[in-house]
This record gives C-alpha cells, sequence and structure tokens, in this order.
C-alpha cells in the first residue's frame, strides 16, 4: 500500500478554507514572544560604531580608552573575525566589522558591550579612528568603467561591476528585423526597503559547555547558523539557533546580517548573554532593500501581436556588499518572459558597486522593477497594434505544461483565467479608454517563482525542506521544521497540513519554535519557496505517520488497512462508516509497538533548467501567475492621485488558507503601492537622507484601495494539494496596474519612480506643451 | 534609543515657573508640553539642555473653553470639540490634520505653535550629522540647504499658526514682567537669521490663545500639502478666511506655513480688497500673487518649485471653496 | 540622576515606582516591569508600535516620560483581555487574519478598542481616521479594519 493512495483528495476539511493564525491569540493579547522581549541574566547590552565616512580606509583603531572605561566589558573590531562571508557562496564579500576599509556612510567598524545603553555610547565615543576618505562611488554608470580604488578587489577589471550577465536565447536581431511592431521603453527606479515594523535584533549566549545559543530576529535560521559557523570558527553542531516570533522581514531578513555575528562574538568575549538592538536609523542603514535599477525594455511583435523579441537591459546599483546580487542580476532578465511566450531573448544586466548601504533582496526580488517596464511595453505595444491591451496578453500566454526559452519547466498557469476575471470584475469594457480626463483603469500581469529550485548550500539533491512529527500517549502531534514563520502563516498552514492528511482537529497539533537544536532544516523564508516545498514536506510526512495510525486501526478492527480511510479523529471502514477507531484508539494501540510515534517527511526539487551558464536562476517548481486591474482618479492641477480600487486576480493554485492568500495580495499591493507613491531611499551623494518612518513615507490606510481578490487558480500537479506560493508574485502586478491606469486617466506612461505628485504634474505639463490632446483634452 | 539625563521640573503655577526660569538661565532649560515634538528631537540629541520644565500641572494653561485655548489644550481635544469646528473651521481643521490621531492625543497647542523647525539636515541622528560636520541650527556652523553661515533656512512645519493667524487670533504670553497679548503671527521672529525664531523676552511663556468675537462663525478653511493624509508634517499649509457682505469682501485672509522659517500673513495682498466686489478671478489673482512672494527651499520631502506651484492651487482653492460656502449661506 | 518615586495606576491596579526623569514611559514599562507587550518600533512616535492607552485615550508610549504618568491611568495589551478568552475585539483580529507578524497588534487591538468604547458603531471612515497613526508593514490594513468593523456592536 503506497501512501499516494490515501491522499486527501478534494473536497478537503480545513485546508480551501480560512484558517485563523494558530499563532494570533497571542499575538492580539502581547503574549507573542519576539527576540526583544526575552532577557537572559546578566545580560549586556551591545551597541555599534558606525563609519562617518562613505569610503575609507582605515589607518589606525584604538579602542583602548573605550575598554577601560566603566560598565565596559568588551570592544571588538574588525581584525578579531576577519573571515569572509556573504549569503551566497560564490560572493563572501562581507566581514562581521569592517577590516582595513569602510564601504558605506554606516558601515560596522566597533561594537561594544556594556551594562547598559549609556555606557556602551559613552564608550563608542571614546573609540579613536583614524580615516584616510577615499574617492565615493555613487553612480553606477561611473562604475561600469575601471576607477581608482573600486569598492571591492573583486569587482570586475577593476571596476565596481560586482556581477554581469549576458544571455542570449534564438535570434533577437533576426526577430527585430522581421518584426511589424516594436517598442522601446526605460525606466527608473529608487531604491526601497523592507521598513518591518520589527528592528533587527539579536541575543547570544555562550555558555560553559562550549555551545553558542543566538536567538535572532531571522528569516533564514540556516543560512545564519552556517555564517556564524564559518565566520566564529565553531563547528555547527555547537552553534544553536532559534528563531522567537518576528516582527515581518519581506527579505530584509533573509542574509545573514553582520550584526549577528558581533552580537556570537561579544557573547563569546565576555561569558555573559549579550543583546543588540538596532535603532530605527540603524534598520534602514542595513538596507538589503530592492535594488535601484534603469532598466531598458524593447519588444518586437509579428502584426497579429505575437511576441517576437524581448530584448533586456538593466543597469543596478548594488550597494556596498554582493548580498544576494548574483541572483539579483540573473532574476532582471529571466523573470521578464513570463507570464509571455517569448521565441527570442536577449539581455544584458550589470549590477555595480557603490558606497552607499547594501541592496538586497526584497519582496518579489528581481522581478518587480522589470515587470513594471514589460507592463508598460506591453500596453505601448498594444496601443501600437490597435489591439485591446487583456487581448494582446492572452495572445501571448504561457501555454501550460510548456518549456521557455530558457529551459524554465512551466507546469500549470491560470494565466488566462486571470485576465478573463478581472476583465468582467473591472468593467473593462465599458471603461478602458472610455473614462473622462483624469481617471483612468489600467492593467498589470504577474509572474513568479513558487520557490528557488537552486537552495544556497545544497547540491540539488538534498532535501530543500524536512518536517518532522512526534505523537505521543496524550495525542497532541508536536511539528518540528526550520521554516521560519515571519507573519505570513505558514506555521499555520504547516499545522492545517498535518491536521489535514491525519484527520485531526487543528488545536491537536503544536507547531515547535525554530530551534537548530530539534527543528530538521528548512531553507526558510525566502523565495516564495515555504507553501510548496514545506508544504510537500509536511504532507509527505502526515502520511508516514498516518500509515502507522491506519496500521493499528486495522488490528483494532479486524479489517485491511486498505479498507480503511480518514475520518474526523477517526479512521473508520470505507464502506462501513459506522466500523472505525478513535483516533486516539488508533494512536495508543500504535504506541504499543514502537513507543511515540514519529515521521519525517522531506521535499527535493526535481531536476530541471538548462546547462548554460546561469540556467538555474529562476527554475521553480512551479511559477505563479497575476492579472491586476486598477482604477485611479488623478487632480490634474496638482498631480495627487488615488488609487481606488484593485482587482486582483492571482493563480496560486489552489489556495490552501484563504485568510492568508488575501493577506498577503492585500498586504502585497500596499507595499508595491509604496515604491509607487512615495517610499524612496533618498540619497544625496552616499547620504541616506530619510533613515525614520517620518520620512520614509509607508501608505497609510486613507491610501489603501479596496482590493477584490479573485483565486481563479488550478490545482498544480506538484504542489501541496495543488497550492503554489502566494507571498511575492502577488506584489509585481500592481505597480504596472497603477501606471497603466495612470495612463489611460492623463496620457502619460511614468517611468522614473516613485511617482510623486510634482512628476505626475510635470509628465501632465509635458504632453500639454508637445500639443498632444487625451481623451478630450487640448 | 535613550534620553540623556536630564532634571525634570514641574511647576504648579506661572510664577513658579518664573522662578525656575531665572533660576536656571535662558539656555538652561526646555519648556516640555506634549512631548511629541520635543523628545524625538531630544532622543537625537539636538539642541539639549540640562533641565526640562514641564507645564504639566499648571491649571490655567490646562485645556480650552469658548475662545480661549489653553497652552496644554491637546489637539486631538480640539479635534473632538463640534463648537469649535463651527465656530472657527480653519482652526479645527488644522488641529485635526496635525500628524496622527496619537500624536494629537499628546501634543499641545502651545507646542505646535512654537514647533521647532525642521530640515533635513537637522531632523538627523547625532552620528549623521556628525558625519557631515553638524549644520548652523544645531552644533556647526555652516547651512547645508542654502550653503552660507549666516542664515538657518529650516522649515516652519506647524499647522496651526496660519489658521489661527486668519481669524486673528491672539497669543497671551506671561513674563516676569507681566502679561501681554499679541496676533499670534507675532510671536514669530521674520527678520533674523532663522535660529531665533520667536519674539519671546526671557522667561515669558504662551499662557492661552484668544480666539476674537468678530471672526466666529466666519467661513475659514485650512488645506495641507503632504504626501501622506497622516503622519506628515506640511509641505504647504494654507489658511484662508472669507466673509463677503452683498458680494462684497467684508473681510479676508489668507496665511501660509510649511514653506519657510516662519508663518506669514498676506494682509499687504488681501487689506486692499475689503469692500471690493468678489470675483472667482480674484482668487486666481491673489493666488498667483501669493505664489510670487514664496520662497520654498529644497529641505522637505517635496521639490520646492513644486510647493510653490501648488501654493497658487492651494490658495485659489481654498478661496473659492470660501466663497461658495459664503454664496450658500447667504443665499 | 536620581531615582523619584511616583504612583499611578496601571492595567487597574496602584504602582509606586521610582524612575529617572528621563525615563520614558516604553521603557519603564518593558525593561523595569516587564511588560513587554508594547512594542518598540521606531522610538519616535511615528509608528504606533508602542500604543497604550493613557487615561483611556490611545498614546505613543515612547514620547511620554514616566513621570509623566504620575495620577494617571496607564493600560497596556496585557490588561485587554478578559481573565480567560480574548475581548471582543481581539477575537475579531484573529478570526479576520488582521494580524500577520503581529508586531504592529498591539497598537492596533488598543486603539480599536478605544475607538470602540466612544464611537460603538463606527463608520469605514471613522475606523481608517482612527487607525491612521499605527503602521501596518503586512496587512495594508485591509483586514484591521474588517476586524474592527465585525468587532463593533450591531449591524
Amino acid at each position: 500500500m503506497t501512501a499516494a493512495r490515501r491522499t486527501v483528495a478534494p473536497p478537503t476539511r480545513l485546508l480551501g478554507g480560512r484558517i485563523p493564525y494558530i499563532e494570533a491569540p497571542l499575538k492580539v493579547t502581547g503574549r507573542a514572544e519576539y527576540t526583544d522581549d526575552l532577557k537572559r541574566p546578566g545580560m549586556l547590552l551591545a551597541r555599534l560604531l558606525r563609519s562617518p565616512y562613505a569610503h575609507a580606509r582605515i589607518r589606525s583603531l584604538d579602542v583602548a580608552a573605550a575598554r577601560s572605561m566603566p560598565g565596559v566589558h568588551a570592544v571588538l573590531t574588525g581584525d578579531r573575525y576577519p573571515t569572509p562571508f556573504g549569503v551566497l557562496p560564490i560572493t563572501h564579500d562581507e566581514t562581521a566589522l569592517a577590516v582595513g576599509k569602510v564601504r558605506y556612510l554606516g558601515d560596522i567598524v566597533a561594537a561594544v558591550a556594556a551594562d547598559d545603553e549609556l555606557s556602551a555610547d559613552r564608550a563608542l565615543r571614546a573609540i579613536r579612528v583614524d580615516y584616510e576618505p577615499l574617492a565615493e562611488h555613487v553612480d553606477p554608470r561611473v562604475g561600469l568603467q575601471r576607477v581608482d580604488e573600486p569598492i571591492h578587489a573583486r569587482g570586475l577589471n577593476g571596476s565596481n561591476v560586482q556581477k554581469e550577465v549576458a544571455q542570449h536565447f534564438g535570434d533577437v536581431d533576426a526577430a527585430l528585423a522581421r518584426a511589424r511592431a516594436q517598442v522601446h521603453l526605460r525606466a527608473t527606479f529608487a531604491g526601497v526597503t523592507h521598513a518591518f515594523t520589527e528592528p533587527q535584533v539579536t541575543i547570544a549566549e555562550a555558555t560553559p559547555d562550549g555551545r553558542l545559543t543566538v536567538w535572532s530576529a531571522t528569516q533564514v535560521p540556516h543560512y545564519l547558523h552556517r555564517a556564524l559557523s564559518e565566520v566564529l570558527g565553531w563547528p555547527l553542531h555547537r552553534i544553536r539557533v532559534i528563531k522567537p516570533e518576528v516582527g515581518g522581514g519581506f527579505g530584509g531578513k533573509s542574509d545573514p546580517l553582520p550584526h549577528e555575528i558581533v552580537c556570537a562574538a561579544l557573547a563569546i568575549e565576555t561569558g555573559r548573554p549579550v543583546k543588540l538592538l538596532f535603532d530605527r536609523e540603524e534598520v534602514f542603514l542595513t538596507n538589503h532593500g530592492r535594488h535601484p535599477v534603469q532598466n531598458e525594455v524593447t519588444i518586437a511583435a509579428d502584426a497579429e501581436g505575437r511576441i517576437s523579441a524581448f530584448d533586456i537591459q538593466a543597469l543596478i546599483e548594488g550597494g556596498a556588499w554582493s548580498s544576494f546580487g548574483t541572483v539579483t542580476t540573473y532574476y532582471n532578465g529571466v523573470l521578464s518572459m513570463g507570464p509571455y511566450r517569448v521565441p527570442n531573448f536577449r539581455y544584458h544586466g550589470r549590477r555595480v558597486y557603490t558606497n552607499r548601504p547594501p541592496n538586497g533582496a526584497m519582496r518579489a526580488h528581481g522581478g518587480t522593477n522589470l515587470r513594471y517596464t514589460v507592463e508598460l511595453a506591453m500596453d505601448l505595444l498594444a496601443e501600437q497594434l490597435g489591439v485591446d491591451p487583456i487581448d494582446l496578453r492572452r495572445r501571448n500566454a504561457l501555454a501550460p505544461h510548456s518549456t521557455t526559452v530558457n529551459q524554465f519547466r512551466i507546469t500549470s498557469t491560470s494565466f488566462k483565467q486571470c485576465l478573463d476575471a478581472v476583465e468582467s470584475r473591472s468593467g473593462w469594457r465599458e471603461k478602458f479608454r472610455r473614462l473622462p480626463y483624469g481617471r483612468g483603469i489600467g492593467l498589470g500581469a504577474g509572474f513568479y517563482i513558487s520557490g528557488s529550485n537552486s537552495p544556497i548550500h545544497f547540491s540539488p539533491r538534498m532535501p530543500q525542506s524536512t518536517v518532522h512529527l512526534k505523537v505521543d500517549m496524550d495525542g497532541g502531534i508536536a511539528v518540528h521544521s526550520m521554516q521560519a514563520d515571519i507573519g505570513q502563516g505558514s506555521s499555520t498552514l504547516l499545522a492545517a497540513i498535518v491536521a489535514e492528511v491525519l484527520g485531526v482537529d487543528l488545536e491537536r497539533v503544536h507547531v515547535v519554535r525554530v530551534d537548530s537544536d530539534v527543528s530538521p532544516i528548512d531553507i526558510g523564508s525566502y523565495s516564495s519557496r515555504v507553501t510548496f516545498m514545506m508544504g510537500n514536506a509536511a504532507r509527505q510526512a502526515a502520511e508516514h505517520l498516518v500509515e502507522q495510525l491506519l496500521h493499528a486501526a486495522g488490528e483494532l478492527t479486524g479489517y485491511p488497512e486498505d479498507e480503511l480511510v480518514v475520518a474526523h479523529e477517526r479512521y473508520q471502514v470505507g464502506h462501513r462508516p459506522e466500523i472505525g477507531v478513535s483516533f486516539l484508539e488508533a494512536l495508543h494501540k500504535a504506541i504499543e509497538r514502537s513507543g511515540a510515534l514519529v515521521a519525517t517527511g522531506a521535499y527535493t526539487g526535481p531536476p530541471m533548467g538548462g546547462t548554460f551558464k546561469g540556467s538555474r536562476a529562476g527554475t521553480s517548481p512551479a511559477y505563479s501567475f497575476a492579472a491586476y486591474i486598477a482604477e485611479v482618479e488623478v487632480d490634474v492641477e496638482t498631480g495627487l492621485f488615488d488609487v481606488e480600487k484593485v482587482w486582483a486576480a492571482f493563480d496560486c493554485g489552489r489556495p490552501l488558507n484563504r485568510l492568508a492568500v488575501e493577506g498577503q495580495i492585500e498586504g502585497s499591493i500596499h507595499m508595491a503601492l509604496g515604491q509607487f507613491l512615495g517610499e524612496t531611499m533618498s540619497y544625496r551623494g552616499p547620504r541616506l537622507m530619510n533613515p525614520s518612518l517620518l520620512e520614509y513615507k509607508i501608505p497609510t490606510p486613507q491610501q489603501m484601495p479596496e482590493v477584490e481578490v479573485l483565486l481563479v487558480g488550478e490545482d498544480d500537479p506538484e504542489g501541496p494539494f495543488g497550492a503554489k506560493e502566494a507571498g511575492e508574485g502577488p506584489l509585481v502586478a500592481t505597480m504596472p496596474a497603477v501606471a497603466n491606469a495612470l495612463y489611460d486617466a492623463v496620457g502619460v506612461r511614468f517611468t522614473d519612480l516613485p511617482v510623486t505628485p510634482d512628476k505626475v504634474l510635470k509628465g501632465i505639463d509635458a504632453r500639454r506643451s508637445a500639443g498632444a490632446g487625451w481623451k478630450g483634452t487640448r | 534609543m535613550h534620553l540623556d539625563p536630564f532634571e525634570l521640573h514641574r511647576p504648579r503655577s506661572v510664577d513658579e515657573l518664573f522662578r525656575l526660569s531665572e533660576r536656571l538661565g535662558p539656555e538652561g532649560f526646555d519648556l516640555l508640553s506634549g512631548g511629541t515634538d520635543l523628545l524625538p528631537n531630544y532622543k537625537m540629541h539636538l539642541n539639549v539642555r540640562p533641565h526640562l520644565v514641564a507645564l504639566w500641572d499648571i491649571a490655567e494653561l490646562q485645556g480650552h473653553q469658548e475662545g480661549r485655548l489653553g497652552a496644554m489644550a491637546r489637539l486631538a481635544d480640539l479635534e473632538a470639540d463640534p463648537d469649535l469646528r463651527h465656530a472657527y473651521p480653519a482652526v479645527h481643521e488644522a488641529a485635526s490634520l496635525v500628524a496622527t490621531p496619537l500624536v494629537r492625543a499628546s501634543a499641545t497647542v502651545g507646542g505646535n505653535l512654537l514647533v521647532e523647525t525642521r530640515c533635513f539636515f537637522f531632523n538627523q541622528s547625532l552620528p549623521w550629522r556628525e558625519s557631515l560636520g553638524y549644520c548652523l541650527k544645531a552644533d556647526g556652523d555652516r547651512c547645508h540647504v542654502v550653503p552660507q553661515r549666516e542664515r538657518c533656512y529650516a522649515t516652519f512645519s506647524g499647522d496651526l499658526a496660519p489658521a489661527l493667524a486668519v481669524v486673528d487670533a491672539e497669543v497671551e504670553l506671561a513674563g516676569p514682567r507681566g502679561r501681554r497679548r499679541t496676533p499670534v503671527l507675532n510671536l514669530y521672529d521674520t527678520g533674523g537669521d532663522g535660529i531665533r525664531r520667536h519674539h519671546l523676552a526671557p522667561g515669558e511663556v504662551v499662557v492661552a490663545v484668544h480666539l476674537p468675537e468678530a471672526t466666529r462663525g466666519l467661513a475659514s478653511t485650512y488645506a495641507k500639502l503632504r504626501v501622506r493624509p497622516s503622519f506628515d508634517f506640511p509641505e504647504l499649509g494654507v489658511a484662508a478666511l472669507l466673509a463677503l457682505h452683498d458680494g462684497r469682501i467684508q473681510r479676508l485672509r489668507l496665511a501660509i506655513g510649511g514653506l519657510e522659517t516662519h508663518p506669514r500673513r498676506f494682509d499687504e495682498l488681501t487689506d486692499p480688497l475689503e469692500g471690493e466686489l468678489w470675483s472667482a478671478e480674484r482668487a486666481v489673482t491673489l493666488a498667483e500673487e501669493v505664489r510670487k512672494a514664496v520662497r520654498p527651499v529644497h529641505n522637505t520631502f517635496l521639490p520646492p518649485d513644486y510647493r510653490k506651484r501648488m501654493t497658487a492651487v492651494f490658495v485659489r482653492r481654498a478661496l473659492t471653496t470660501l466663497a461658495e460656502r459664503g454664496a450658500a449661506a447667504s443665499a | 540622576m536620581p531615582h523619584r518615586p511616583f504612583s499611578f495606576r496601571l492595567n487597574g491596579r496602584e504602582r509606586s515606582l521610582e524612575a529617572p526623569a528621563e525615563r520614558v514611559l516604553l521603557d519603564l514599562l518593558r525593561e523595569d516591569l516587564g511588560l513587554v507587550g508594547t512594542k518598540r518600533g521606531c522610538d519616535l512616535g511615528t509608528c504606533g508600535c508602542c500604543t497604550v492607552l493613557l487615561d483611556g485615550r490611545p498614546t505613543l508610549s515612547c514620547l511620554t516620560l514616566a513621570h509623566e504618568v504620575a495620577g494617571r491611568h496607564v493600560q497596556t495589551i496585557e490588561a485587554v483581555a478578559p481573565t480567560t478568552g480574548l475581548s471582543r475585539v481581539q477575537s475579531a483580529f484573529v478570526e479576520h487574519g488582521a494580524t500577520q507578524c503581529g508586531f504592529c497588534t498591539p497598537g492596533f487591538v488598543l486603539t480599536a478598542t478605544a475607538l470602540l468604547r466612544d464611537h460603538p458603531h463606527p463608520t469605514r471612515e471613522q475606523v481608517v481616521a482612527a487607525i491612521s497613526g499605527n503602521l501596518c508593514r503586512c496587512t495594508g490594513y485591509t483586514k484591521i479594519i474588517e476586524a474592527i468593523l465585525a468587532a463593533a456592536e450591531g449591524p
């Protein structure tokens, strides 16, 4: 008998419904435990000395006075732990503290552990640093060439280029020559940042048994675990990483961060527990947010509007470190094509170091800014061809179970159903180009990976997720996994999958806090991988467990176990439901034989992708699709505008927790609107001008449109119960939908983000002064 | 973040306050009312002083009654007062548009009048400012907005002052040498270096704001330009009052904030119009004249040329709205 | 600076404490009293995570000096729920998915609790206005607004 035979088929009891988050009662009462809520006996506080220069050599560093100050227990500098690290194994260019040189205004130069914050701050002020200022590099265009004193020695050919990607599939030049229609668009995007509400915080404690425990606000406990081991030189098994509740991440807590290592190092130096909590300015300086990008898109099509080529370029500002940058550089190309079939594709992308806070992965990493330009270009193409923008996208939709020109394996896609849904719900046919001047409606499409198939530290055949279950006489089911719930509801989904398969009530299932001592490895919350990968691992583990329970139920009922089925808290004979045993009866019988039941499940991505250089970038076991329509109203005299409504059709396969999927879509729309409306990492030279939640303009509830969520996906063949991701893909269609709606409203394509009211007004002016009327205006 | 240690004083009367301020010296202390402006600045180590004198316990500063807003009256209480909304709409609107409901719960009338001017180069942490060699307004000797060493260009960011100015409100001041009342805008030193910003005698405090009978019930409004409908300080604040009688201008006031180092009223533009017939063109002309007169600089989120341009739009719209309201009322 | 004694009501109980003048209420609650349900998001009054009720009114504890609450009543998130179970607002937040990361949640729950006490049947606009000082980065506010409206009594 195989587990697959007893796989739960729809209709399901829990999955597919609205499942309140299992930890929500703790959060609404203030009882959820975040890292900063923890106190250890004798705990010291750490503070960091940050560089006042964007680029400088450290000639000398004198910490003697600071060390001898009252209340100070340790002062740490870069020479103590100089081993480089980084989230990607191929680009280890960070150190825990600056070694020899600082690379951005805010780079960590020294750290102090003291009895209290005041003593620590006093000690920081007593540290003497002699800097030799170097030329500051803030323009990625300049950094493309050889420069004096490049930011890193590893820049290509003496430049500040961190990564260059050149790809060509098919024959783009031939396609362009043959094209009946061709559009070209350039756009510029300011950097944005995650701005989660919980500042970064870490607690570390080295104990006399030779072990180190680290509690940290992290999305990826396992990568932190590895970085700690590499830099501190401690074997992994002597380090224990615990992830308490995390107050939001969005990618900003997915790199192992220097301060986490610094905190651990201070704990080792002092023998005391140490807490390192960021203030809000430090959160902004640590950044790792969405890269500032200048991109260019050329789309060619035949007379029927079938796309024949994409030709794409991206210049990506990296900031001081590599972070996820190599992935970013690939993603800015390869994620541009889906949801469309593109037979010829060329991409040239470069990521350039600058002396600014590092950029990294932020929600819908690499698939957001590029998607914006593509979607505006698609609208332009529709206009040029005289085709409705929805029809144009229909004509070019990727087919289910197809392969892209760069060897992405496409399985399920409900992109056309997404288009149908928003078209009919929004009243598109009556509104598009028919609303009065100042009002507009626009479409954007979305596409994103459902988990990177290239986990960072594994050969592909090792599991990306493992889940352990333990059930003892009490009838409670303990679930262990290093999946990192950062508010998206992954713990709830984990519990619900286990409960679904076992047929038990959700309240029997306890998701145990992430703790590397007991949690089997799952590589955490990034690349929108958790539902798909952890979900499959959890399902497999639960199926192994239910096998044992059904075997016991068979012994108790005398029926062959393959005639037994799972019912609510009960295992019964399929054709005679009155004969059966309760979950607890089956459990206790099973325990007679083996003691407490345990089961393991794991997920490993299938082999996929081409064999060319960089072929794995962007490969995923499944992809999400989206079509959003936005309706806007513009005050054409002030440039202020309202996004009134968004119709959001999303293909996440089968939604397993509708409450969570809706929450991810609504939250994604909010975050994308922030980037569109005014969020910006605003720099003058190397200096961040707005490191505060007052001047970094996260949208308020008044700015949030009404959102109508339309979940139209069909079951994915490999997703758990047919599910795909819904955490990041819901972001990408938002900005282009709003921009295309603005075009419909006032006839201006906005290609410089954020689109603040002054820019709207300038666009309207430019169109008027060119004598170009729009929808009845002159 | 922590506050540097200071000594906290809680006088129970203005006389006690005067004795304290004499003892502590003019540079030795700051007054503390709601704390929503001062404490963030103190956390950023901006012009921190060793003593804070809290106004919480001085009874005559508290609360507001008809026509009198105590210096310690909380903006949330003004917002919740329907009588104020009918009697002095601009003042009510301005109070309701300050920051956020959470800030307004603590923020006070006096605090908003005397709110510290703001600038990208000033409202930053100590390490941030240190990395740039500080600025004229705190710890340094150079302005980074308009590079020179004489004048500070930080922006006046209070919402109440322009609204109070158009209803001809007076501020009541008490000092060791007695009490005085003066029009609200006389509080502001418009000719100075931008650092000294108020005409307050040593030890003098704002006790209350008085709203005159003459403007009670007149049509007035306050409009605020900002990126977000809450949180943000004004990028521009426009207050206007317009009373028409038989189509003629009986009383007309215009004031702005959020653009320059101090709030401003444009009597030189509006006084000559009293008794004249109102027309839509007047709103356009006046708006254009105000726009020409203002000089925003680049130290807030939105660019100064845009804020200047919006001045005309906001003034015209405010006047048009008031004229329509007035016409509707007399019809 | 010397610690000075002061008394206030905290979650319904009289408390007499000592604190230096520069102690802010947020630090007093979190560091001195272990009431860590009140969150530190920005320390500058710009996020609302540290919201408490001061004499019933939602107030920023990061910008309130501890001594300012002398003689007054402070209620924190720890005192919102009845002895067993959850308050109406809290239940609605759970049922409607109004929490994601949860870090802003205590502030929103307190703000909503005060709103519904004063306006048992708020309009959507009133809800939006009331929560416009609390930042949420996860939910887009949509489910928070739904939860508050659902928690309001009757239709």
